[in-house]
C-alpha cells in the first residue's frame, strides 16, 4: 500500500498534490494507493481526491502544525497498512515528514526528483550539495519520500473513491499566535518560465522599477538576492537561493547579482542563465549562457526598450 | 539554563568539488562549520549570555568534524561532545544516535541548521525532535524565552511566516535572519584549546544508501558581449534569447 498526503489551501488540492499522486502511480507495482488530507476543511478536500483515489481518508486537526502533521500522517500509515509515503517537497512536508519517517522507522528520502522502485527498495534522484551535484539514493521499504515541486506531470481524474473520517489524538506543544502572510503580486516565482532578478548592484530600492518593468514586458516573476532583502530594498518572498526559493525557469536573468553559491543554489538549474554585469570576472558570468557586461543603469533601460519591441 | 547547538562540517560552497570513483570526493577540499548552523551556534550563545547557564555543541560526524567543533568553541561555546562515526548515516538514524547524548544532557532547548550545506538535508532538527518527543520550529528567524518552560518564535512557512509559543524543551532550526554570527577572536581560539572536548565512539547502519553521485552541470554557452553601446547589447541578447535559445 501506498500512501499520498495531498497538499491543499483548505479548499482544493494543489498541484503539488497532483504530482505526488503521479508519483505515487509510477510505483503502483508496490500495490493500491490511498489519500489523506490532512488540515482544515478536509471533508470537502477529500471528496475532490475521491476522483484520483480509490481511498481517502480526512483528518480534520485545525491548523498547521508538523507535530499534528506527521501525526495523522503516521494514524493513515496504521490504518492503511502503507509502506511507501509520498509527500510533497515544500518546507513544511520536509519538517514534518521527517517526524514521521522517524516514527515509522522508515528511511527518508528529500526533495527527490524522480522516483522508482525495485520491489524491495525506492531508489530516489535528488540534488545535494547546495545543488551542485545530483545523486542516486536508495532506501529498504519502508519509506517516506519528498517530491520536489515541479518535476511531475500533474495527475489526471482517475475512477472514483470513498472518504473516511479519520481519528488523530492532537499532540499539543505549539500555540500559533499569528501568521504573517506573504503579499503575493505578479507572476508566481516558482512557477515562472521568467525569472529577472536584481542584486545590490542595483544601487537602491528604486531601481527595481526598471526590474519590474522589464519582468513586465517579458511576462515574468521578480527575484532578489540576499543582499537586497536584508537591506529591506525587496520582499525575503522573493529571495532566490539556499535560504530562498529555488528557481528552475527557462531563462534567468540576473542583473548585478555577482552570483555566490548561495545565491546560485536557488537557479543554477535553470536553462538558460543570463547575466548583466559590471565586472567580467563576477562568477555568475563562470554559469552564464548569455551576457552583457557593462553597467545595469545603461543596459536595463535599453534592454526594457528592446523587449517591448519585441512584444509588437 | 542550559543551550545547546548541533553542528556539522561541510564543505566550504566556493571550493571546487569533484567526483571519484562515482562519489563526491572531499580530499583537498576546505570544511566548514556549516553556516547555517553558525547561525544556530550564535543564538546559543546569545541565549546563554542573556540568561545565563552553560553552553554545549554537539556533533555526530567523523574525526575531521574537530575543526568545526573549535570553531564553536572558539566563537564562546562552554564544552563539546562529539560522537564520531566515519561514512555515511541519514539524517534519521544520526537523530537516533544524537537523541541519547541530548536526551542525558537535559537541555533547555537545542538549535540545529534549517539546512546542511552538503547533503541539502532539512531533517535533522525535526527528527531529533521527535526522537525526543519535543516540539520543533524549522527555521527560526527569531526567538525569546518565556521563563523556563516556553519561548516565543518565529519561523518561515513555505508561504509567509508565523508566531508561535512552543513549550520547552524543544528543538529549532536556523534561518537567515535570526543573528549575525561573531567571528571567533585570538583569545577565543586561544581558550578553545583547552575546553572540554568529549569524543564518544558511536556506529550506526544508514538507513539509506548513497549509490552514485555525479557533477551534472549544463554546459553554458558563456557568450558575453560588450556593454559599451548598451542599446546595440541589449538589442543583440533579445535577439538571441528570442531567435536561438527560443526561451523569449
Ligand atoms: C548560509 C547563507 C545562506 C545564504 N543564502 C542566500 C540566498 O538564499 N540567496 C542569496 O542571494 N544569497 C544568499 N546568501 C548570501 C550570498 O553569499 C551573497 O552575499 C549574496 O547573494 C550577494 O548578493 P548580490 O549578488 O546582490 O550582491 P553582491 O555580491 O554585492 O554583488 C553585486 C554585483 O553587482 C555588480 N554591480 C555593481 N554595480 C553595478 C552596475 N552599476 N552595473 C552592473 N553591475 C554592477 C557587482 O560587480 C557585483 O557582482 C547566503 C549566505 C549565507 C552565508
Ligand atoms: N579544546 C579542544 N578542542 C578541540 N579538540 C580538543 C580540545 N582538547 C582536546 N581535544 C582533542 O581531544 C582529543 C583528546 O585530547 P587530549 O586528551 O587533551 O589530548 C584529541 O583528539 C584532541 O585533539
Amino acid at each position: 500500500m501506498i500512501l499520498v498526503i495531498l497538499e491543499h489551501d483548505g479548499q482544493r488540492l494543489r498541484k503539488a498534490a497532483l504530482e505526488a499522486i503521479s508519483r505515487a502511480r509510477q510505483l503502483s507495482s508496490l500495490g493500491p494507493i490511498a489519500g489523506v488530507v490532512i488540515g482544515e476543511n478536509t471533508q470537502a478536500v477529500a471528496q475532490e481526491a475521491a476522483r484520483y483515489l480509490p481511498a481517502v481518508y480526512a483528518a480534520e486537526v485545525g491548523p498547521y502544525t508538523p507535530e499534528k502533521w506527521a501525526e495523522a500522517a503516521h494514524a493513515a500509515v496504521q490504518k492503511s497498512g502503507a509502506r511507501v509515503v509520498v509527500a510533497s517537497g515544500g518546507r513544511q512536508a520536509r519538517t514534518w515528514t521527517a517526524r514521521l519517517a522517524y516514527k515509522m522507522k522508515a528511511g527518508l528520502l528529500e526533495d527527490t526528483l524522480q522516483t522508482s522502485t525495485d520491489g524491495q527498495h525506492i531508489i530516489g534522484t535528488r540534488y545535494s550539495f547546495l545543488n551542485r551535484v545530483t545523486e542516486r539514493q536508495q532506501a529498504p521499504l519502508p519509506v517516506v519520500f519528498t517530491a520536489k515541486p515541479n518535476t511531475t506531470p500533474l495527475a489526471e481524474p482517475e475512477g472514483s473513491g470513498a472518504v473516511e473520517a479519520l481519528e488523530v489524538s492532537l499532540p499539543g506543544g505549539v500555540e500559533v499566535l499569528e501568521r504573517l502572510s506573504e503579499q503575493k503580486k505578479g507572476v508566481s516565482l516558482t512557477e515562472a518560465t521568467v525569472v529577472v532578478t536584481g542584486g545590490r548592484g542595483l544601487g537602491s530600492p528604486e531601481a527595481f522599477a526598471g526590474v519590474e518593468e522589464l519582468a513586465g514586458a517579458l511576462g515574468a516573476a521578480v527575484g532578489a538576492t540576499r543582499a537586497v532583502v536584508d537591506a529591506g530594498w525587496r520582499p525575503y518572498g522573493e529571495q532566490v537561493g539556499q535560504t530562498g526559493k529555488t528557481v528552475q525557469p527557462n531563462v534567468y536573468i540576473a542583473l548585478a547579482v555577482s552570483g555566490a553559491v548561495q545565491h546560485q543554489a536557488g537557479m543554477n538549474k535553470s536553462k538558460y542563465i543570463v547575466a548583466v554585469n559590471k565586472d567580467a570576472e563576477a562568477p555568475i558570468f563562470k554559469i552564464a549562457d548569455y551576457g552583457i557586461v557593462g553597467d545595469v543603469h545603461q543596459v536595463l533601460p535599453a534592454l526594457i526598450e528592446a523587449a517591448k519591441k519585441l512584444k509588437d | 539554563m542550559k543551550f545547546i547547538a548541533v553542528i556539522r562540517q561541510v564543505p566550504d560552497g566556493e571550493s571546487r568539488l569533484k567526483i571519484e570513483g562515482g562519489k563526491v570526493d572531499l580530499s583537498g577540499v576546505t570544511m566548514i562549520l556549516d553556516q547555517m548552523d553558525e547561525w544556530a551556534v550564535e543564538e546559543v550563545i546569545r541565549l546563554q549570555e542573556k540568561h545565563g547557564g552553560e553552553s554545549v555543541v554537539v556533533a555526530l560526524g567523523p574525526e575531521r568534524f574537530e575543526e568545526a567543533i573549535r570553531t564553536a568553541l572558539a566563537m564562546g561555546i562552554d564544552r563539546a561532545i562529539h560522537l564520531v562515526a566515519e561514512g555515511y548515516t541519514d539524517p534519521i538514524t544520526q537523530a537516533e544516535l544524537l537523541a541519547e547524548t541530548l536526551r542525558a544532557e537535559a537541555p533547555t532547548l537545542v538549535f540545529t541548521g534549517g539546512q546542511q550545506a552538503d547533503w541539502d538535508s532539512q531533517a535533522l532538527g525535526a527528527a531529533i525532535a521527535e526522537a525526543l518527543g519535543w516540539p520543533v520550529v524549522s527555521w527560526t528567524t527569531q526567538i525569546e524565552l518565556e521563563g523556563e518552560t516556553h519561548a516565543k518564535a518565529r519561523h518561515d512557512l513555505d508561504e509567509g511566516a508565523e508566531v508561535v509559543r512552543v513549550a520547552l524543551p524543544a528543538v529549532f532550526t536556523s534561518q537567515q535572519g535570526l543573528n549575525e554570527p561573531r567571528y571567533p577572536t585570538l583569545p577565543g581560539i586561544m581558550k578553545a584549546k583547552r575546553k572540554e572536548l568529549k569524543k564518544v565512539p558511536v556506529s550506526a547502519s544508514s538507513k539509506v544508501t548513497v549509490l552514485e553521485q555525479t557533477i551534472q552541470e549544463r554546459t553554458r554557452l558563456n557568450k558575453l558581449i560588450d556593454g559599451k553601446d548598451p542599446v546595440a547589447a541589449a538589442h543583440e541578447l533579445v535577439k538571441l534569447l528570442h531567435e536561438e535559445a527560443k526561451v523569449i
